[in-house]
């Protein structure tokens, strides 16, 4: 990848200075708090200072707490929800305004807005929608005579209320990088599938969407990456509750750590949580390195269909068993 | 095909509406008496409510000496940080595109990998540490402290979006340079930086756009001088009853610079200026 450039003489001590600042920041403001936080996961630490190495006590108490164990799930149930939801609308906006001809440019901008909203402003907003007395979607259920919904005071309509705020916010995220990556693939394999008369389903399913896959599964990973720190929106629209039944592990270490001053409890749970993140990151990365390899053998074998379609040849039926075979 | 256009049209015209309602009800609310957002909801101004400026001359008249405060320092901290993860993630980009490196066992790849690992630690794992180090050094509360903190959390994107720009750039311009009689600085002041001008901008762009949504860092590592715009629109909840039309307002003020952001990276994305990163 990288091209070795540097001229042996003299070029070689200020080239670890380009690297140094990034390296000292790394070190400052992740390495060293990620093994201070492990530490303090070990220790009774409290905010006033006064701590004493305890080992594992603390990971014990949090597996055994109802309320670690609620966040815990709940962080991983808005993760699933919201990146899944977000994915299958922002490919299905892209799809649609890609096929657009008229307009596109300003209806491109309109999608975007949402993003543009700061998080603890989209909280507030939601919020109001929501209120049960006062908020909009109360009344078009009441009016168009559908049950009243206990928006904030029972689990799953908060969760659900949650869900919603952040597909609002997000969605236009995954559309913006799908929308990109429609634009930058390569028609010709495309148009040779509709010569060979593909359906549009069938153009979809077994041409776009293959080559869309290194994509699909970047916007996959940075959106799940994000998806687990989820904290304002749930702050501020529930605070957590009821109880802690919408609360994620990020709202329960703030609360455990500043707000009771219990900082070696609430590192315990960072801890965990930074455990499954890597994990699901991880696995996201091998997807992501299957999605590319993928796609280059869809490249080829799109290659090897336009050029058998460019060159019409009469040993049609020589070349065929080629095509199957790669594909 | 002709009952394919409509479903597209109805899907689209769907979406369109549920994601631009909130943003209207946003801008109406912050035209809003008291009255009319407490006594149920009302839609249409002149029609079932009588718009207001209060929020606004609340904010712009005396009562607002907080809230420039609060917006001042959103903007230098987004500023300046965004700027310096620019400036140090360019130079390391630059450093990570041209040279090989092997720390130990970290070559380039590793390197890059290393650095942009940091965006997937969730930052309530360093932001506990933070806090006891800021308290430590006396970086609570403080410019100094905030603007540390955004340009660590913006410098893995600047290094990660910027080596792919200046891959790209041909080696042989800087050769042509040399022959010029150019040293290495003004080489990369004058004909490097200059060629990789688009990914700085964006670079510079999404960085501002992540450090100015911020509440985490804010929340924990500030309490009254160095508190950010979205501090100030929670602090505007604290009451029973929240200050609904003011929330709006501020919030309609903080969409501009993430707006003018989303615009002028749209138009980039338009001309695949960040494909290369994406993929």
């Amino acid at each position: 990848m990288a091209a070795p450039q540097s001229r042996a003489a003299g070029g070689q001590w200020h080239k670890h200075l380009l690297l140094s600042p990034p390296l000292a920041f790394f070190a400052a403001f992740a390495l060293f708090p990620l093994g201070f936080t492990i530490y303090v996961s070990l220790s009774n630490w409290s905010i006033t200072g006064e701590h004493r190495f305890i080992g594992f006590g603390n990971y014990a108490t949090i597996l055994a707490s109802d309320t670690f164990r609620q966040s815990f799930l709940n962080t991983v149930v808005f993760a699933v929800v919201t990146v899944l939801l977000q994915y299958v609308l922002g490919l299905t906006l892209a799809l649609l305004v890609y096929r657009s001809t008229r307009g596109q440019s300003a209806l491109r901008l309109l999608l975007l807005v949402p993003m543009m909203f700061t998080p603890v402003v989209v909280g507030f907003v939601w919020k109001t929608l929501f209120d049960p007395s006062y908020g909009p979607i109360s009344w078009l259920f009441d009016r168009v005579g559908l049950p009243q919904v206990p928006w904030f005071s029972e689990q799953l309509p908060a969760m659900a209320a949650i869900v919603i705020a952040d597909v609002w916010q997000w969605t236009p995220f995954m559309f913006l990088i799908l929308f990109a990556a429609l634009r930058s693939l390569p028609t010709a394999p495309l148009e040779a599938a509709m010569v060979d008369g593909a359906s549009g389903r069938r153009l979809l399913f077994d041409h776009m969407l293959p080559m869309l896959l290194p994509a699909s599964m970047t916007a996959i990973l940075l959106r799940s990456i994000e998806a687990f720190k989820l904290f304002d929106v749930v702050y501020l629209m529930t605070g957590g509750g009821p109880g802690v039944k919408t609360s994620t592990v990020t709202l329960s270490a703030y609360f455990t750590g500043l707000r009771s001053g219990d900082l070696g409890t609430a590192a315990a749970m960072t801890t965990m949580l930074l455990i499954v993140v890597l994990i699901a990151t991880m696995v996201l990365l091998r997807l992501l390195f299957w999605a590319g390899r993928r796609r280059s053998r869809a490249d080829d074998a799109a290659a090897l269909q336009v050029e058998r379609d460019d060159v019409p040849d009469p040993t049609e039926a020589v070349d065929a068993p080629v095509t199957t075979e790669v594909r | 095909m002709r009952a394919a256009g409509w479903g597209r049209r109805t899907v689209l015209f769907v979406w369109v509406l549920f994601a631009l309602f909130p943003v209207y009800w946003t801008f109406i609310t912050a035209f809003k008496q008291q009255v009319d957002i407490y006594d149920g909801p009302r839609f249409i101004p002149f029609v079932d409510f009588q718009p207001t400026t209060q929020a606004w001359r609340t904010l712009f008249g005396d009562g607002g000496g907080d809230f420039f405060d609060k917006f001042a320092n959103s903007i230098i901290f987004s500023g300046v940080s965004s700027l310096l993860a620019v400036i140090l993630g360019g130079f390391a980009a630059y450093g990570l595109a041209r040279h090989s490196y092997k720390y130990g066992p970290y070559r380039n790849d590793d390197l890059s990998f290393l650095i942009v690992s940091q965006r997937i630690m969730p930052p309530i794992v360093s932001v506990l540490a933070l806090y006891v180090v800021f308290v430590n050094l006396r970086l609570l509360d403080s410019s100094f402290g905030m603007i540390l903190a955004y340009t660590a959390m913006n410098l893995p994107l600047t290094v990660y979006l910027l080596r792919t720009f200046f891959e790209a750039i041909p080696v042989e311009v800087e050769h042509a340079a040399a022959l010029d009689g150019y040293p290495q600085w003004q080489r990369l002041a004058r004909v490097v930086f200059p060629l990789a001008a688009p990914g700085l901008a964006a670079a510079f762009l999404l960085s501002f756009f992540f450090a100015w949504n911020d509440f985490l860092f804010s929340l924990m590592l500030t309490f009254n001088d160095a508190q950010t715009l979205p501090l100030y629109i929670t602090s505007l909840n604290a009451q029973s009853q929240p200050l609904w039309w003011l929330i709006s307002a501020v919030g309609l003020v903080a969409l501009v610079p993430p707006a003018i952001v989303t615009v002028v990276l749209d138009r980039f994305m338009a001309r695949q200026v960040l494909i290369g990163g994406m993929r």
